[in-house]
């Protein structure tokens, strides 16, 4: 990338780390293991876009499964319990929080967009760019991962 | 004591809530907003001793609700949550008139360190 700052995997697993302290694994029951899963999905994609000095996406992916667990956990319900929208509201919000903190590590000035979820992430356009960095992680025997696309400026992120 | 929390996540809604209920502050009304603009139409038609407030939201944001708030002569106690805590916004909110700013991922020692003064 073309500006002297850029986020790292390292960076990413720092940012993490502390939402999953913070939310998701409050009593250290269900730790986010850095170590890559068997097989990645991205059954559910949250992202949100980075518009300005620096144009991309911050991304969220997980399975099904661990999109579940999130939100039971973010809410303190039963996975059986959460509904297809607590886990868009969930996974967006996870999105939200640690692309916030990514935010504060590229060129300014940027704007963070609103946070969207896919679940088609096969030939989706929206999730076109140039990968910068990711970090892939176990969360319950499940894979998560969160990772960073510039893409060209005046590119559409939207 | 009546709180008013807005945020366009009803996840970080019940989180915020959540986390008040962890730092102590038990046996407040809490009363939602979804949006900047449900927070400024709440917060006018209602007296709230606190607004906690995210930045990033639909139809008007934190910041411009503040500064709505403020135009009309409404001086409610209002802080930031939010997943952006740059100096840059940090600055911005306290000339908005902000009295903190929180950045996500938080704890409740955090909202202690702000709310003791307010709610304490």
């Amino acid at each position: 990338m073309s500006a002297t700052m850029a986020p790292t995997g390292d960076d990413l697993q720092q940012i993490a780390e502390q939402v999953w302290a913070s939310y998701l694994d409050t009593d250290g029951e269900k730790p986010l293991i850095p170590l890559p899963p068997d097989k990645l999905s991205k059954d559910v994609v949250a992202g949100v876009a980075v518009r300005g000095a620096w144009h991309g996406l911050v991304l969220v992916a997980c399975s099904a499964t661990a999109s579940k667990e999130a939100a039971a956990a973010l809410l303190g319900m039963e996975a059986d319990e959460v509904s297809e929208g607590d886990v868009d509201d969930a996974l967006g919000e996870l999105a939200n929080v640690i692309g916030g903190n990514v935010k504060s590590l590229l060129p300014e000035p940027c704007t963070l967009g609103l946070p969207e979820v896919h679940n088609d992430a096969e030939n989706d356009p929206w999730l076109a760019g140039d990968e910068i960095c990711r970090f892939e992680a176990t969360w319950m025997g499940e894979p998560m991962e969160v990772s960073v696309l510039e893409k060209p400026q005046g590119g559409e992120t939207a | 004591m009546k709180i008013l929390i807005a945020d366009d996540s009803r996840v970080m809604r019940q989180i915020v809530t959540r986390t008040l209920r962890q730092a102590g502050y038990d046996g407040h009304d809490l009363i939602e907003a979804e949006d900047g603009a449900q927070l400024v139409e709440k917060a006018n038609s209602d007296k709230f001793d606190l607004v906690l407030s995210d930045w990033n939201m639909p139809n008007m944001t934190g910041i411009e609700a503040l500064r709505a708030l403020r135009a009309g002569g409404n001086q409610t106690p209002f802080g930031f949550v939010t997943s952006e805590g740059t100096p840059e916004m940090r600055d911005t909110a306290a000339a908005g008139g902000a009295l903190f700013l929180i950045a996500k991922p938080f704890t409740a020692e955090m909202f202690k360190e702000q709310l003791d003064s307010i709610l304490g």
